[in-house]
């Protein structure tokens, strides 16, 4: 290996149940506004608290695309293009092989898939249209991106439950830390709000009922009320570069990237454990050459399931304890294989605008989730150093990723909602 | 019915289809326009086959088509499947 080069973060792309754009999801996550509403499909009696995006994005597409673009896929190609725009890059043909797309999703063109079965079985169909198996395998929407894109290096696909963009990121930023690559686009997508989705965690019985009162209140993560998790969707992607490329062509950034830590708990195929989150966090500190003290806020996983969120206070207290801590899942829900990239996004604006964003509606925090909780109102006038996320998936895979406020290079601004036209 | 009317009537068939699914304009569909030129890739192309075996009632055994194929060549094709089930 050569030396390491520093990666820094020059787009951002955001389509999320709490902003379709950074300066709204900025908006959002400050003033801590749920983007939580409920979710129904009447005639199978299912009603749910969810993060949903109101706006169908068809119309984006041309009739032709469109039979190969599951939800999930356009998505992903929106958000893709916006953090390519957000970067200043139109084109990623010109770096050749030297430019790369690492994508995390948990379901893909589940919708798609799952439509297709639904043909099979009842309408006794015996043969698909010849565009479904491309549009709801798995690497559809990176494949899709970097056709629009030109992105002619690796296009990889991540799914390893809810770190799957975690490790999308992480990956392609350690590429380009080590000289494989110049830029990537990393990030994750996720359309699961389909019934036969929703009814698979149903069967968990792990997802929140809406709450009674005020929906937007239905995830409480570390909160000792808390009943579940709230599914979300929407797809984020990062521009990633290494800093030498994004200081020639006189870029900003948002912050450098500075860390990623991965560990698997080798335990149980649903339940976490603290040693592999421990492992994974400290991992991501030593790849940082950082110690916990240098560390100003962490975005926990936190999905507000009754055994998940005391299973990370341990392992946050053993690695970080101290650190200001929030799951913002409160407000977006749980976005599966785009979670950590959403999750590391808010990260990335608390860096970059200098504030300490909220777990909402925490008015009680669990015995067994004692942390230092930014509980309910953000923190603002806060510079942070270094900011982290942490994500933890079904099957035991965590993933940590550290962000830095020294990206050496000038900083992007100009995120607040009036300057977006 | 004369060869004539049979080609028409898969001509017209054809473009129906690809106005009604895809918004092309009709005005484009002509005979010899390239498909390609339309935007239908090689998948798009087999699911207006597909169509086309549904609202005959028919099964087409031979796919070949040129590598660039017009409204012509679909027509052709139907055709040549129609003959040899014959």
């Amino acid at each position: 290996m050569g030396q390491r080069r520093d990666v820094v973060i020059t787009g951002l792309g955001v389509l999320s149940p709490i902003g379709i754009g950074v300066p709204w999801l900025y908006e959002h996550v400050r003033e801590n506004r749920s983007g939580i509403r409920v979710w129904e499909a009447p005639e199978f009696g299912i009603r749910l608290p969810a993060g949903r995006i109101e706006q169908d994005f068809a119309g984006e597409f041309t009739k032709l695309e469109l039979p190969y673009l599951d939800r999930c896929s356009q998505l992903a190609v929106l958000a893709a293009r916006q953090a390519a725009e957000d970067a200043g890059i139109s084109q990623f043909g010109n770096f050749g092989q030297r430019a790369g797309l690492y994508f995390g999703s948990v379901g893909g063109g589940v919708k798609v898939e799952h439509d297709w079965v639904q043909e099979f079985h009842v309408q006794r169909k015996r043969a698909a249209k010849p565009y479904t198996i491309m549009a709801c395998m798995l690497n559809s929407a990176p494949a899709q991106i970097s056709i629009r894109q030109q992105i002619l290096g690796p296009v990889m696909t991540h799914s390893s439950a809810c770190t799957s963009s975690g490790s999308a990121i992480g990956d392609a930023y350690r590429a380009i830390r080590d000289g494989y690559l110049d830029v990537a686009i990393a990030g994750g997508a996720e359309a699961c709000l389909i019934p036969t989705f929703t009814a698979l965690w149903t069967g968990l019985r792990a997802l929140a009922e809406p709450d009674p009162v005020d929906v937007g209140r239905s995830c409480r993560p570390f909160d000792k009320n808390r009943s579940g998790l709230v599914l979300g969707e929407g797809a984020v992607f990062f521009v990633l570069e290494a800093h030498e490329c994004a200081k020639r062509r006189g870029a900003e950034a948002y912050a450098r990237m500075s860390g990623y830590g991965i560990a698997s708990d080798g335990y149980h195929i649903g339940s976490p454990k603290s040693e592999g989150q421990i492992a994974c966090l400290q991992a991501a500190l030593d790849d940082a050459g950082l110690k916990a003290a240098d560390i100003d806020y962490l975005n926990a996983h936190a999905t507000a399931t009754p055994g998940g969120d005391p299973v990370e206070a341990r392992a946050i207290n053993a690695v970080l304890a101290d650190v200001p801590v929030s799951s913002t899942k409160a407000i977006h829900g749980h976005l599966l294989g785009a979670a950590s990239a959403l999750e590391l996004a808010i990260a990335v604006l608390a860096v970059n605008r200098s504030f300490l964003p909220a777990t909402a509606h925490l008015d009680e925090i669990d015995p067994a989730c004692v942390l230092n909780h930014i509980a309910r109102t953000p923190v603002f006038e806060r510079p942070l150093r270094n900011a982290m996320s942490l994500s933890a998936g079904f099957g035991g895979t965590n993933v940590a990723l550290v962000v830095s406020a020294d990206a050496g290079m000038p900083t992007k601004s100009g995120l607040d909602v009036q300057s977006d036209v | 019915m004369t060869n004539e009317l049979e080609t028409q009537r898969v001509k017209a068939m054809v473009v129906d289809f690809l106005v009604e699914r895809f918004e092309l304009p009709r005005e484009r569909l002509l005979g010899e326009t390239p498909l390609r030129e339309l935007g239908l890739d090689s998948i798009m192309m087999l699911d207006v086959m597909l169509d086309v075996e549904d609202r005959l009632g028919v099964k087409l055994r031979d796919l070949a088509m040129p590598a660039n194929p017009k409204i012509d060549d679909i027509a052709a094709l139907v055709e040549r499947n129609l003959a040899s089930a014959k």
